[in-house]
């Protein structure tokens, strides 16, 4: 398939994708509904996520605190603001500190990036914490102005669709190849004049706004929010491990991994909470251990890789006991 | 413990010292909660050099319960910095494994009643034993794996990300969420006029002895030579015929066996809970960037630091501000000085 | 697995509701009443959770199946509890309520438990038309939602507060040192605090907040029993209030006035700090099991069934109050929820805790109490009315 037929396939999944959720309030129950409300999240987060973080290979653990912003944000603003316009404002204040915390950060690598993100997300917490208390003399704020359901699930919708959609789009732009660049060799994509501040900043400043946005748009579900809540970490991490397992370097592999793990949320949600993050956890590392590239990277040349390495595996335990024993 | 004066309502502060010192009691009339409202002029400077007296000694309880903390970020440290100084590994997972040793020592106590004493050196095992093989099974796969420093870095980050999740939800499983706890030497003991509770000072005191036991041992031990030329240079090491087959998981199962002791040190005095490791990892964290990954003593030197600094944060202002504090003096280290306060 | 027998006694229990509801010799003729909840059993949550709250409910069904049935205006009909683990999460608790009440389409609910949470069901619970008796929900954000399905059991922070500070103005405390946690729930008792003993004498000589998750607390402790204040006002939930009376001991801080708001009422502050080391201690607690002969009965009932666990002195009442509003709802009005509703805010009802009448949607019949304990009960001391003992004004040192 040339590059042309691969650029078609995906818009047509994402039009496929895009038609069945926007179908789906119409017969499917409160519930379902919900259900795919907090799955569409993920992947919106995810796939924004994966664009930036997956091809530049800077983990940043910042999503809650960009999630919290669009929160806080929206929690003021609709008393003034119209939704839509909340949720833009949310998107630009959360992309406005990413670009802040991006011209600070962005020249350390690896783990020392990824710790540091993690850093500022705590430490913006507890600084909105310590603000709300001592300036507006409370904690957490009451969303009064509630848009109906369907509203937020259209948005949310709109909102991961926009994310895929800006995923295959700046994959085949400069923009993209820039990106990916700075993943593979970041010194040598200097020298050949790529200015990587520059894109490294926009593209931590476009995963700031898609979380903002997002993290503007769930806030009505919980009419009290607080810094606890939203700038809970988990949801950075439940992010993080979507997109890796997923595959953070490819296009569909977080919305895969997103699906299945709502569905895998939802199952095991009744019967045993914990078993669900032990499987998450589990998960994680034998993705990063045997499947570095995501779930979106599975072949058949994958298994048989496996099988192999398998029996390898036994050989050598075997002779290994020939050698003691 | 405390002092009984007249009526029963002494504060035991003021009573013991009152007696200690010598000043008579007509300083303060004959009950010390009236001595309060009503102080006779010429018992003014004894009031002001008590008062200095209180302070000093609140100064020094200050400070000393701050290094008692820091005492115990100083171990937890340590053993996370073995392993990233060595290994590259930044395992943020450590703290599970405190939270483990925890768990490990109040069943050890609660079901069949063995001394959490005992259990100091058990739980060093147990969990250098756990560390061993979680090192054999995911992280020598990624040493063979992948192809450059960098990449192992991030894997290794998200594999100590898996161990995370998997083992806090294992513990919550296997225990579930209610606050446990267990009391054991509770009970006040004094030092001057500072009172401290007797489990605090065990920890201290056993905090101390296995972080100097760990340099010690980096220092002057083969094995331990070994180690430090391994971190300095991993070609040059394994050149000289330095086993990085064995040392590594070795080392790492040291690094999570001190993580383990924490744990059962800090559960004679706090409560325990599954999410109790997450603070102490983040902690862990704060503490070798500020003495330098990779440092030794550095680690121990950047643990007493950070628990003087909190306590005094705590005092002058909020304890609400304790994190936005640690935080803050986190990431301006990282940004300015990434080598840690005390690299040369 | 290392669980005490809680794990089991909660499985068994829902399975003898389970079993009570399908025992076909008695209840072949009626369908069942299907009440639904969602309450933490993983989580931070947990602990108060499966002290004040769901315990009652699996008491309750138990017991009211044990009688033939929930009586439905004459008819007795057997309980079903369908029930599930909101994690200790928002999203999780949200989406249950959503699926019980959209999709399974129960015929009542009862509520999670805290006040994050129950800010998150309560417009739910009220778009949807289910009447809803909260008993661990407190904020004065809530009342002025203005939801006309949703009713809060508990007193609200000022009436607690407020009860606190008159007893300390009556026993003539001059100065007092207050720490509060750095939530909703602390800063709405500070806040109604400040406002409560602005016009009294009284001279706060420190106040400082702290986070929740905060591991030691013997710094600021210090720097109070410097300051030698006659009462200590901790805001404090189940853990810090063990932490802070740990530590005071620790340290030796013993003002003549002890009060840690939440956790006080709970058994588990006797265990830990055992019944001598409690001994005077004061918290908030509004009942106990002399307040009346139906509060004793289940207090006796509740201890049986669970294994000697006691319900807690505060919120645990109100629970069961709350219970025993709606079954006296159900047997008077039927399942109509619109009628339940009408109900409940229109009448005074009697309970175990005594008078519960509602103002919209706050309990204005309750006063606020304050508690302590003496000689291994937390009893009533305060205001007179319904106290069940006399305050002690001897703190003994801790032990």
């Amino acid at each position: 398939m040339n590059d042309r037929q691969v650029l078609i396939r995906d818009l047509l999944l994402l039009l496929a994708f895009a038609g069945w959720a926007l179908a789906l309030p119409h017969y499917g129950s409160e519930f379902v509904v919900s259900m795919a409300l907090t799955c569409l999240m993920y992947v919106a987060l995810s796939s924004s996520w994966g664009l930036f973080c997956g091809s530049t290979r800077y983990l940043s653990l910042a999503t809650s605190a960009f999630f919290g912003i669009g929160a806080y944000t929206s929690a003021i603003a609709l008393e003034k603001m119209a939704w839509l316009e909340s949720i833009a404002l949310g998107a630009g204040i959360a992309a406005v500190v990413a670009v802040v915390m991006g011209a600070a950060v962005l020249h350390l690598r690896g783990t020392y990036f990824a710790v540091l993100t993690f850093g500022m997300t705590e430490l913006i917490r507890h600084a909105v914490t310590y603000f709300e208390k001592k300036v507006t003399g409370t904690v957490g704020r009451v969303l009064t102005v509630v848009p109906d359901r369907d509203t937020i699930y259209l948005t949310v919708l709109g909102l991961a669709v926009l994310a895929v959609f800006v995923s295959i789009v700046l994959r085949r732009s400069r923009f993209g190849l820039a990106l990916m660049g700075i993943g593979a060799d970041e010194q040598r994509a200097q020298t050949l004049g790529v200015n990587t501040r520059l894109i490294k900043v926009a593209g931590f400043a476009m995963t700031a706004a898609f979380a903002g946005a997002v993290g503007a748009a769930m806030a009505v579900r919980w009419t009290y929010i607080d810094p606890h809540t939203v700038f809970n970490p988990f949801i950075g991490f439940q992010t993080v491990l979507i997109a890796l397992i997923g595959g953070a370097m490819t296009l569909w592999g977080p919305l895969i991994a997103a699906i299945v793990f709502s569905v895998l949320a939802e199952t095991l949600r009744l019967q045993a909470p914990q078993v669900y993050m032990m499987s998450l956890g589990l998960l994680l590392i034998l993705s990063v251990l045997y499947l570095p590239g995501g779930l979106a990277s599975l072949r058949w040349a994958t298994f048989s890789g496996w099988w192999q390495g398998s029996r390898g595996w036994l050989r050598s335990l075997g002779s290994e006991e020939r050698k003691n024993g | 413990m405390a002092a009984e004066s007249g009526d029963g309502q002494a504060q035991p502060g003021q009573a013991r010292l009152e007696i200690k010192k010598g000043f008579p009691r007509s300083a303060f009339g004959s009950s010390p909660s009236r001595g309060r409202h009503q102080r006779p002029g010429k018992a003014v400077s004894a009031v002001s050099l008590v008062q200095t007296l209180m302070t000093l000694f609140s100064w020094f309880e200050l400070i000393a319960s701050g290094l008692i903390t820091g005492g115990i970020y100083a171990l937890v440290a340590l053993g996370l910095n073995l392993q990233y100084g060595l290994m590259r590994i930044l395992n943020i997972a450590h703290g599970e494994f405190l939270m483990l040793g925890a768990y490990l020592t109040w069943m050890a106590h609660a079901v069949w009643g063995i001394s959490p004493l005992l259990m100091v050196p058990v739980s060093f095992l147990v969990l250098m034993a756990l560390g061993v093989l979680i090192h054999k099974l995911c992280f020598r796969r990624l040493t063979a794996t992948s192809p450059n420093l960098d990449i192992f870095e991030a894997r290794g980050l998200m594999v100590a990300f898996g161990l995370m999740f998997l083992v806090q939800n294992f513990a919550s499983f296997m225990w579930g969420g209610d606050l446990r706890g267990y009391d054991y030497l509770t009970e006040p003991v004094k030092i001057g006029e500072a009172q401290f509770a007797g489990n605090k000072l065990l920890v201290f005191g056993l905090a101390l002895l296995f972080s100097g036991a760990l340099i010690a041992l980096l220092r002057f031990t083969l094995l331990g030579k070994g180690v430090r030329a391994l971190m300095q240079s991993p070609t040059g090491a394994q050149l000289v015929g330095i086993d990085t087959q064995r040392l590594h998981p070795l080392m790492f199962g040291i690094g999570l066996g001190l993580s383990g002791m924490a744990g059962c040190l800090l559960s004679m005095a706090y409560t325990i809970t599954p999410s109790m490791g997450e603070p102490y990892t983040v902690t862990a964290l704060i503490v070798i960037t500020l003495g330098g990954f990779g440092s030794m003593s550095g680690a121990l030197a950047g643990g007493l630091l950070l628990g003087v600094i909190e306590a005094l944060g705590m005092h002058f202002t909020n304890p609400s501000l304790k994190a936005l504090l640690s935080y803050s003096v986190f990431i301006a280290v990282l940004l300015l000085r990434p080598r840690g306060l005390f690299a040369k | 697995m290392v669980q005490p027998s809680k794990r089991q006694l909660l499985k068994g229990a829902a399975a003898a509701v389970g079993a009570a509801a399908f025992a076909p010799s008695l209840f072949a003729q009626a369908s069942p009443v299907r009440i639904g909840y969602a309450i933490a059993r993983t989580g931070p949550w947990t602990g108060g959770a499966q002290v004040s709250q769901e315990p009652n409910y699996l008491l309750w069904a138990e017991q009211q199946n044990a009688a033939g049935g929930l009586d439905v205006k004459g008819n007795r009909r057997p309980i079903e509890l369908i029930s599930s683990d909101d994690r200790s999460d928002i999203e999780t608790c949200v989406r249950s309520y959503e699926k019980l009440m959209g999709s399974d389409k129960v015929d009542l609910i009862l509520p999670p438990w805290g006040s994050n949470a129950n800010f998150a069901v309560a417009p739910l619970a009220n778009r949807m038309g289910y009447p809803v008796l909260a008993p661990t929900a407190l904020s004065r954000k809530l009342v002025e939602l203005k939801l006309p399905n949703f009713f809060l059991l508990l007193q609200q922070p000022d009436r607690m507060v407020g009860a606190l500070v008159d007893m300390l103005v009556a026993n003539g405390v001059k100065t007092v040192a207050v720490i509060y946690v750095d939530d909703l729930f602390g800063l709405e008792n500070f806040s109604a605090l400040k406002v409560a003993l602005r016009s009294t004498g009284i001279q706060v000589v420190e106040e400082k907040s702290y986070p929740g998750d905060i591991k030691d607390l013997s710094p600021v402790l210090r720097s109070i029993k410097d300051k030698n204040p006659e009462a200590f006002i901790g805001l404090s939930y189940p853990p810090d209030t063990i932490l802070a009376s740990k530590q005071s001991k620790e340290i030796g801080f013993n003002p003549r006035f002890y009060y840690a708001s939440v956790g006080t009422a709970f058994q588990l502050y006797r265990n830990v700090m055992t019944p001598a080391g409690a001994e005077g201690v004061l918290g908030m607690g509004s009942w106990n099991s002399k307040t009346s002969p139906a509060a004793k009965a289940y207090f006796d009932a509740h201890t049986k069934k669970f294994g000697g666990k006691e319900p807690d002195r505060w919120a645990s009442g109100h629970c069961w109050a709350g219970l025993e509003i709606l079954q006296a709802a159900v047997a008077k009005v039927g399942l109509e929820r619109k009628a339940i509703r009408d109900y409940i805010a229109g009448n005074t009802h009697r309970t175990i805790i005594g008078d519960i009448k509602f103002t919209g949607s706050e309990n204005t019949a309750t006063p606020g109490t304050v508690g302590q304990w003496q000689n291994g009960e937390f009893e009533v001391v305060w205001p007179q009315k319904v106290a069940t003992a006399k305050l002690s004004l001897v703190k003994p040192a801790w032990k």
